[in-house]
């Protein structure tokens, strides 16, 4: 949604041309089909790069689908905008023998835009195809050609990139004139790439053989940890007639900021007196920020518009200034500039965007990330801001941009820094809640739920709307029966460590059950722990990317004409993914209900994941702890 | 829903008064001051007045639409509606609608209390060509859109299609104050003009317009002026298990039934469904690709070759269609490509493979006939008077010794006779080439269906183990056709069952009839679930339901519940515990009924010796609800929901 990046049009390039290969289905190694809903028999990429503005992707791609489950793999997309153009693009289809069946042209090839819903404007196009009935198994095979003109940003290379299918070979090309300096990065690559020299030509070539198909395995960290990647950057290169070169994030900031923001934070006197105005009796700098802040969120909303320079280049101060509105790039950049009237430093800072954390990479220095922040250097005291959204604390960036790497682009050079973490225990949900059980079973009663560091925002999409559709909404968020919220009111205590407080007044009639004079009490009918998937085999090391603490105190004031029969029993459970417990107190009339359940943020190898499993699974169990009255 | 207002002709001339545009950009001091809506307050932004006029040019005959809004944004919420989205319809690179003139301001309030405005710059408006496969979009997001903020704008379209002349929606996601639409319609053209929704015009009137249409050659008409307007329009809310919002969203609608030309020759667009059926046989796109019978001639023989009864003829052929193309995904009555070429490309939307269908049937001697419908995303058919585009899909009946089987060939995993829920839509047009067409109800032959049997045994130490059987049939089997085959293989599906459920393991496994589409589909597996405590031991036999909350959670229901089918699902379950065991909780025993035999809920568990017994119905017998009925489907899911939702315990005896 915040993405500044636009160059999605060549992310989805993976490959390019030999000889003819015999696409016999019984020729596919055996050991390949497990668990392979499609085996892509050759897959080859060359890049060659033959001036700066003049780059050259070829691609085949052969690929034999084995059967439904795998259909979708047969298209082909390829995307394109005004950089980038297709100069040839053909394919053929197989049967199980291997024999031609269908041959594909272009103009079998439909067109349509690729812009976004969201997004008010951009110009991504694709081209698509996709084949008609055809019995299983088949073999396509796919062949283009696509020139763009700009060296600046090339795909990388990730020949496994899709669960259920396996490779037989994946090979990527590239090559370039001798003076061209190519920087690589290889991930979780055994291999080296070959390089050879002939006429003053380079040649990089990468290449993967017969790799079995990968599972969607939950709880799996980011594929660049585990998964065969080769990744690409120039350090000289050309984006249209724009030129430049960088090699390190010190000089890929001073690039961005000469090229892609100098000048673009002009504005106009009125703008500039008011906001002299706005500060004027506030000294301390930090101050001076938070009001400008609370200006910038109140005059301006979130657009995306994709324009200029790929998509990197942030709309002019003045223009977000007269309109009101801006994507992430326009609305840091006009921040900036209105802090800079106020004699306030700040860097525009690129991030990848998300509740699972993803660094920009410290030691790889490419066109990285998907979202602009800004970062306020004060010192000691180094202060972070999200500019999309009209609410957002000052200071606090919540989970889509909290704990990693991320490079600020400054006149001086870029700069890795790291944003502030937010820990387990910070990431708290407490709550508290008197509830009264009827004689005929209905629950009714008032809760007070607090949440804060990454559970700030777990009930946002409420906040905004009105009463009665808060009303009409929260149902779905607590699954008591026949839930009626009679009250209900959330209050935000809103600085760099914000609080959002949740106050329900409730009844839910059949809350318990009643059968042959027991009525049984759920003890957690608001908060249990779904069970987790199993996984046989797990390939994949285990991420438990984000941790949090939640705790709720439950009481329950009794009917008359019931009396407990012995207590529900507690449980304590803990080991290094995190600490779960739950005990049930009687007091006379009373039954008091405490559960505590802490999931730490944590790396473990795939043999653990079954541990994770039970950890959850006993939690699920003991989640569905009732207490049963017996009537007197 | 829908009725028909009248005519647009010449019959009605009443009073002369002269509804027209408001100025623009001049919004009221009591506007400004608004500070929410009185008649909804929860409301984020509301239209405080739209006008829109509609009428045919003299230049080219196009329907030039005048559209103008003023809307007052009060929170953050209503920001979207300063966001503008105008579609162009498109057929070709000569057939296309046409925006201009689009203008816009935004009323703020600035830094310093001060009312301030901003006008929309033509640099800030955007095409997008080919957002769809026949539209191009135009986009714009207004200025300093902020709570508070008055945003105003017109625009004009000017639009080949004079078919549909221009639908106009008084009712959006944000109310309205007042809405006013103006059609300005030559008399030489005359539309069919109909209301949708439950919500009543404020007013309307017609006037005479003399010889307002004079598209030259000394060719005039005088015009009728067709004004309507609606004020305190709500918000239209969407609510889940509801069809097409257009079904029940208030708006206008027009089609063209017949106009003269300049030499006063008549021509009969749509009129009545004589006419209409005349057209289709002989439409090129539809009667006559029917007529393709000797294409399929030599390709059914060796389909057909064996078969002697026309229901296993019927059933090869159906199943011979379904391997032969691959749908597209594109909808429609007509046929795009053709039988012939579609049938070499095994591709096409749903008009060439349900029309190849009908052909093909045919050309084997069986009796087969297209129905055109409206799916249910597409909203309900006019029954008043044909109109034609409402139709958006064909399917094939056929009829063996009186009984009718409805077809659909487009997905392959239906089974001969079932409809895929997309067109359970009300009524479809049986179309027949030598008799009248008719209406026809398409309310499902089959309904979802699922058996779900368990023969188990617990141990002492808590381990469960034993059978579970469960038979779907209908639209469930159709369902869990698609689920599976969503899998590399059979085993991956069971494999994904296993994994998705830690404390039951399934032993073995076997499934019947996956691709046997007629036969219900049958699961059979060996489960044994595990119990981690001592001497308390739980199950809930429901443990294969994904969700056993209750679906039906708002306390008021405006529209009526449309699930698409009728529904019934068992449980029966036997299991045997040891001698030393209570069972000390258990789901209660139920009987509801819904009225107007509606449907029922029954749930009984029984405890004999060391015997559990638990059998459950959930029986929902028609697919639509009214929202009166609401109340009782509510009720009856909250029980469904507890029972689901009570762990059965089992207690070590003291």
């Amino acid at each position: 949604m915040k993405i500044w990046l636009l160059i999605s049009v060549l992310a989805s390039l993976g490959l390019p041309a030999l000889a003819q290969k015999n696409y016999d289905v019984s020729l596919i190694p055996k050991t390949l089909l497990a668990r392979a809903g499609a085996v892509i028999r050759n897959d080859e990429t060359t890049i060659e790069v033959k001036g700066l503005d003049e780059v050259y992707y070829r691609k085949k791609h052969a690929i034999t689908i084995l059967n439904e489950s795998a259909l979708d793999e047969a298209s082909l997309v390829i995307g394109y905008d005004k950089t980038t153009s297709i100069r040839s693009v053909s394919g053929r289809i197989f049967d199980e023998s291997g024999n031609p069946i269908f041959k594909i042209s272009e103009k079998n090839m439909q067109d349509r835009s690729a812009v976004s819903d969201v997004s008010l404007f951009d110009d991504d196009r694709v081209k698509f195809f996709s084949p008609a009935k055809l019995s299983y198994p088949f073999t396509i095979e796919y062949e283009y050609e696509i020139r763009t003109r700009q060296s600046l940003f090339f795909p990388s290379w990730i020949p496994m990139r899709t669960t259920g299918v396996a490779v037989e070979s994946s090979v990527l090309n590239f090559v370039c004139p001798e003076s061209f300096i190519l920087r690589f990065k290889e991930l979780n690559f055994k291999g080296k790439a070959d390089e050879s020299l002939s006429e003053g030509i380079k040649t990089y070539r990468w290449q993967l053989n017969n790799v079995n198909a990968i599972r969607d395995e939950p709880f799996s960290p980011h594929y660049e940890d585990y998964l065969p990647t080769v990744k690409l950057a120039p350090e000289k290169f050309a984006y249209k007639n724009l030129k430049g070169s960088f090699s390190n994030w010190e000089e890929f900031g001073r690039w961005m900021s000469d090229n892609l923001l100098k000048g673009r934070d002009e504005l106009s006197e009125p703008t500039k007196a008011h906001i002299l105005g706005l500060v004027k009796n506030i000294s301390d700098p930090k101050e001076k920020a938070k009001k400008i802040y609370s200006y910038m969120q109140s005059k301006t909303r979130y657009i995306s518009v994709q324009i200029g320079i790929g998509g990197y280049q942030p709309y002019p101060a003045l223009d977000v200034d007269r309109l009101g509105y801006g994507d992430c790039k326009g609305l840091v950049n006009y921040m900036q500039a209105l802090l800079k009237v106020a004699g306030i430093e700040s860097y525009y800072t690129i991030v990848q965007s998300g509740s699972f954390k993803k660094d920009i990479m410290p030691d790889f220095t490419s066109l990285q990330g998907d979202h602009i922040i800004l970062c306020l250097p004060f010192k000691n005291d180094t202060t972070w801001l999200e500019c999309t959204s009209k609410d957002a604390p000052f200071g606090f960036l919540g989970d889509f941009t909290d704990d990693r790497y991320v490079i600020a682009c400054t006149p001086q050079g870029g700069k890795v820094m790291r944003t502030p973490r937010l820990s387990a225990t910070d990431n708290k949900q407490i709550r508290t809640a008197n509830f009264k059980i009827a004689d005929n079973g209905s629950l009714s009663g008032k809760m007070t739920t607090l949440f804060s560091g990454a559970q700030y925002d777990n009930h946002h999409t409420l906040l905004n709307e009105a009463y009665t559709e808060q009303k009409k909404k929260l149902p779905k968020l607590y699954t008591l029966p026949n839930l009626e919220i009679e009250f209900l009111e959330f209050t935000q205590h809103k600085d760099a460590s914000p609080e959002t407080r949740e106050i329900i007044t409730l009844n839910s009639s059949n809350y318990c059950n009643i059968n042959e004079g027991r009525l049984s009490i759920k003890m957690n009918g608001l908060n249990q722990m779904r069970p987790l998937k199993e996984i046989r085999n797990r390939v994949n090391p285990v991420k438990v990317p984000r941790g949090f603490y939640d705790e709720d105190t439950i009481t329950y004031l009794l009917p008359e004409g019931y009396k407990i029969g012995l207590p529900p029993k507690s449980t304590i459970i803990e080991n290094a993914f995190g600490k779960y417990s739950a005990n049930v107190t009687i007091n006379g009339k009373t039954i008091t209900y405490k559960r505590t359940m802490l999931l730490n943020e944590g790396y473990y190898t795939a043999e653990q994941y079954d541990s994770l499993v039970t950890f959850f699974q006993e939690i699920s169990d003991a989640d569905n702890l009732i207490a049963i009255l017996n009537k007197i | 829903m829908k009725k028909i207002l009248f005519t647009a002709g010449f019959m009605i001339l009443s009073m002369l008064s002269d509804a027209q545009d408001f100025t623009f950009g001049k919004p009221t001091a009591q506007q400004f001051e608004l500070k929410r809506y009185d008649k909804d307050t929860s409301a984020a932004a509301v239209v405080l007045k739209e006008y829109g006029k509609a009428y045919i040019s003299n230049n080219d005959l196009a329907v030039v639409f005048e559209y103008h809004v003023r809307i007052k944004i009060f929170n953050s919420k209503g920001y979207n509606s300063g966001n503008v989205e105008i579609p162009l319809r498109k057929s070709d690179a000569n057939t296309f609608e046409k925006v201009r003139d689009i203008k816009g301001i935004t009323f703020f309030v600035d830094e310093n209390n001060l009312i301030r405005n901003t006008e929309l710059e033509a640099k800030q408006i955007f095409k997008e060509s080919k957002a769809g496969k026949y539209h191009d979009l135009v986009k714009f997001a207004m200025p300093n859109v902020k709570d508070g903020s008055i945003i105003e704008y017109s625009y004009v379209i000017e639009s080949p299609y004079r078919f549909n002349f221009r639908t106009w929606e008084f009712q959006s996601d944000i109310p309205k104050a007042y809405s006013e639409f103006c059609a300005v319609i030559p008399g030489v053209y005359n539309y069919n003009v109909s209301i949708r929704g439950p919500l009543r015009l404020t007013r309307d009137e017609a006037v005479l317009e003399k010889e307002c249409f004079s598209p030259g050659g000394g060719w005039k008409a005088d015009c009728s002026k067709l004004t309507y307007i609606m004020e305190n329009v709500p918000a239209f809310v969407e609510e889940d298990y509801m069809t097409a919002a257009s079904n029940f969203k208030s708006a206008m609608y027009f089609e063209l039934s017949d106009y003269s030309d300049y030499r006063g020759a008549k021509h009969k667009v749509t009129k009545e469904w004589k006419d209409v059926d005349r057209e289709l046989k002989t439409d090129e796109s539809f009667g006559l690709q029917l007529k393709r019978k000797d294409f399929f001639k030599d390709r059914l023989e060796p389909v057909v070759a064996g078969k002697t009864s026309d229901i296993d003829k019927a059933k090869a052929i159906y199943t011979f269609i379904k391997s032969q193309y691959k749908w597209n995904h594109v909808y429609g009555c007509y046929a795009e490509e053709g039988i012939k070429k579609s049938f070499e490309k095994r591709s096409g939307n749903v008009g060439d493979i349900n029309l190849a269908l009908v052909a093909a049937m045919n050309s084997a001697e069986i009796k087969a006939e297209p129905i055109i419908l409206s799916t249910r995303s597409n909203g309900t058919v006019n029954t008043l008077f044909p109109v034609l585009s409402d139709f958006n899909y064909v399917i094939c009946r056929v009829t063996i010794d009186e009984t009718s089987y409805m077809l659909d060939a487009t997905d392959p995993l239906l089974p001969f006779g079932l409809l895929p829920i997309r067109c359970m839509n009300d009524k479809g047009r049986l179309v027949s080439l030598d008799k009248p067409s008719s209406w026809i109800d398409l309310s499902a032959s089959q309904k979802e269906h699922q058996t779900v049997t368990m023969k188990l045994s617990m141990d002492n130490a808590g381990k469960i183990k034993g059978t579970m059987d469960i038979l779907s049939s209908g639209y469930e089997a159709y369902n869990k056709r698609v689920a599976i085959k969503k899998f590399n293989s059979v085993d991956e599906y069971v494999e994904d069952l296993d994994e998705r459920l830690p404390k039951v393991k399934f032993i073995k496994s076997q499934i019947f009839n996956l691709d046997t589409l007629e036969s219900g589909l049958r699961e059979s597996f060996e489960i044994e679930i595990t119990n981690t405590e001592k001497d308390q031991f739980y199950l809930n036999p429901f443990f294969m339901d994904r969700n056993s909350s209750n679906p039906f959670k708002l306390a008021e229901r405006t529209y009526p519940v449309d699930l698409g089918s009728p529904s019934e699902s068992r449980m029966v379950v036997q299991m045997t515990f040891p001698d030393n065991f209570d069972v000390t909780n258990k789901p209660k025993s139920a009987a509801l009924a819904l009225p107007n035999n509606g449907g029922k809920f029954i749930s009984d568990t029984k405890i004999e010796g060391n015997t559990l017994m638990l059998n459950s119905i959930v029986q929902l017998s028609r697919p639509i609800y009214t929202s009166e009925e609401y109340h009782y489907l509510k009720a009856l899911f909250t029980q469904v929901s507890q029972v689901k939702n009570t762990n059965i315990t089992f207690k070590k005896k003291i």
